[in-house]
């Protein structure tokens, strides 16, 4: 214990010793009020510590190091579901985006919540009732095959990865942005910090560190919205609808250089007025059509985060957590009233940012692509200033913290389990004891971490927002039909299972190379690639998976007794 | 009835309500994320309780996700 904690104390100094240098270089340029930041900042540093040396006494088997011993009560397992799913997408740019295209916006925050409705009532009892260490163990527990490990620990690794990378430059250029720090240093750190609770504490270390991030991004999002609410949007919602439809959308009125000047130093109310006098036919931010392309892409989008929430690995592992179905689904439940508080708050903020900063918001975006970047991450943190103050703008900035950790942490945990579990123990280690098999563990997050730091240095440049949502199209194509497949249909088979699985991940490669080689705008049967593989990915995925299992006979050892473990009937 | 074929009625009936209240959300997911592009923006900007419709039923995916995962606790009990 006392060598854990010597580790700890050198890393909280390696880590903190470039924070205080990049402080000092930042200090100047910053507008923010910087002590209060690195105040809060090193606050979570040091909860974290605590959380980890407090956690690690009791970690002392892989069962602890993967599920947490499964026995974390449901509250904090909700919680922290509920900050593992926030990012600082959700945080900052929901309201942010609102903020720069109107009313086309909403279904950013939307389509996030709606996906935990299948997680609830199709995946969570079920997957928790068949028990293990990670995705692909709950899937290969049906059949018994190797290969399933090596497919599912292949896609998590895809999907972990292609949503820790935008985490990690979000974090980077963030605090680019808001501090002028270093961008290679604060990924650096980032990465550090996650990499010592979770090798340290485990999973039970990520998950108490994601309720204290949870509790205090939702906090955070509270307290803003109310101030907002009643200090900017006066008590009324619908007037601020009804303003918002004499809006002419910031990211239209931030192009044109006379508006922008003629508003610039105006208040909001007024400067909404001017704006519109001046371009008198514009759309306003009530509009729609303003950013949304086609239907076709609504849907693919739709279906990406409906079924992908529910095939995202780094949640579905939380369900093993718990000491039972009732108490998984219980977990969700809680999950889902407080993400739909959340983004249903997001977007309320989004439009009271028309009467709260309009003029910065046109000004940012005068300033062309890096412009609108800067309105939609900063946009949040502008408003916490104007509502709050300086305080609350730190408070603010820190959540944004807060939401990128405890995603990141979540991601690169799973990634660290399904390593060792399902292919080092599988195929390179069969005999691997349990502390070889969490040296792995903890080697492969150290190697995630150095990953991810480099893609996202390697990618700075690159506007990688659209990772996401492919991971989200990728979760929803190759492990939510399987999954969802093995958990409720009996005549499901093991080659059916591999056969979806892959499919899912062919046509989600096709569409990562469509992509890159001919851009968002390409389209696919009238679908733009731009809209993501979800469609295609689930409809071919399912298609083959029915097919593939009328064809071949396997249905696993015993799925009369798999279904029967999988449906007992609930107990706390 | 035997045992094995009791538990096969069971579990068609847990999966027909799950997937049925699965379904209805869905639907009414997607409908109202459709009605909120281009092709729809007629229907959408009807207006409804003093908003555009198009945002009534985007805001109402909160509530009635919450209704339906009430009505799925109780029955579940």
């Amino acid at each position: 214990m006392l060598n854990y904690l010597r580790h700890l104390i050198l890393l909280l100094v390696v880590l903190i010793a470039p924070l205080q240098v990049l402080a000092a270089t930042g200090q100047e340029e910053a507008t923010l009020n910087i002590p209060i930041v690195i105040g809060f900042i090193l606050f979570f540093v040091l909860v974290s510590i605590v959380i980890t040396w407090w956690t690690s006494r009791s970690m002392k088997s892989t069962s602890d190091f993967y599920v947490a011993g499964k026995g974390v009560p449901w509250v904090q397992v909700g919680i922290a579901m509920t900050g593992s799913y926030l990012s600082a997408a959700s945080f900052l740019g929901c309201a942010g985006d609102i903020g720069v295209y109107g009313l086309d916006s909403i279904w950013l925050s939307i389509g996030f919540f709606g996906g935990y409705m299948a997680v609830l009532l199709l995946i969570a009892g079920p997957l928790r009732n068949i028990g293990s260490f990670t995705v692909a163990g709950a899937l290969n527990s049906r059949y018994n095959d190797d290969r399933i490990k090596l497919c599912v620990m292949l896609c998590t690794v895809i999907i972990s990865t292609f949503y820790l990378v935008p985490q990690m430059l979000g974090a980077g250029l963030l605090f680019e942005l808001l501090l002028h720090w270093n961008f290679v240093w604060v990924t650096i750190g980032l990465g550090l910090l996650m990499c010592i609770y979770i090798i340290f504490g485990g999973m039970k270390a990520t998950l108490y560190n994601q309720v204290v991030q949870a509790l205090f991004l939702w906090g955070t999002m509270a307290v803003l919205i109310t101030l907002a609410f009643f200090k900017v949007g006066h008590g009324n919602f619908l007037q601020v609808f009804d303003m918002a439809k004499e809006v002419v959308p910031p990211l239209l009125a931030g192009q044109n250089m006379e508006v922008v000047e003629a508003i610039r130093n105006l208040p909001p109310d007024q400067a909404i007025q001017v704006a519109r006098q001046m371009m008198p036919d514009a759309q306003s931010a009530m509009t729609i059509g303003v950013k949304t392309s086609s239907t076709l892409a609504m849907i693919s989008t739709v279906v990406a985060l409906v079924f992908g929430t529910a095939g995202l690995p780094h949640i579905l592992i939380m369900f093993f957590t718990v000491p039972s179905a009732r108490a998984a689904k219980k977990s969700v439940a809680l999950c889902i009233v407080a993400l739909g508080l959340f983004y249903l708050a997001a977007i309320i903020l989004g439009f009271l940012l028309f009467p709260g900063i309009y003029p910065k918001l046109v000004t940012w975006i005068s300033q062309g692509t890096l412009g609108v970047g800067l309105a939609k991450n900063m946009a949040v943190l502008e408003m916490s200033f104007r509502v709050g103050g300086t305080w609350l703008m730190a408070i603010g900035a820190a959540g944004a913290v807060a939401a990128i950790l405890s995603t990141s942490a979540g991601l690169m945990i799973t990634v660290a389990s399904s390593v060792s579990h399902d292919l080092y123990k599988v195929y390179i280690n069969r005999n691997a004891s349990e502390k070889q098999e969490l040296r792995i563990a903890k080697i492969t997050t150290l190697a995630m971490s150095a990953i991810a730091v480099c893609l996202a240095v390697f990618l700075k440049g690159e506007n990688i927002a659209w990772l996401v949502m492919l991971a989200f199209g990728i979760a929803a194509s190759a492990v939510f039909p399987a999954m969802c497949a093995t958990l409720w249909w009996k005549h499901t088979t093991k080659q059916a299972v591999m056969a979806s699985v892959l499919t899912g991940l062919i046509v989600s490669v096709i569409f990562i190379v469509l992509l890159f080689a001919k851009g968002a705008g390409y389209t696919i049967i009238g679908l733009p690639v731009g809209g993501g593989p979800g469609l295609f990915g689930v409809i071919a995925s399912a298609i083959v998976l029915i097919i593939v299992s009328v064809l071949t006979k396997d249905t696993g050892d015993d799925p009369e007794k798999f279904m029967a473990i999988a449906h007992q009937p609930d107990t706390d | 009835m035997t045992p094995g074929s009791e538990s096969n009625h069971v579990l068609k009936k847990k999966a027909l309500f799950n997937f049925s209240l699965f379904f209805i959300f869905f639907i009414f997911y997607l409908v109202s994320a459709c009605i909120q592009t281009p092709t729809f923006k007629d229907v959408a900007s009807i207006p409804a309780l003093g908003l555009p419709l198009g945002v009534l039923l985007s805001l109402l995916v909160f509530p009635v996700s919450w209704v339906i995962m009430i009505i799925w606790f109780w029955r579940a009990k």
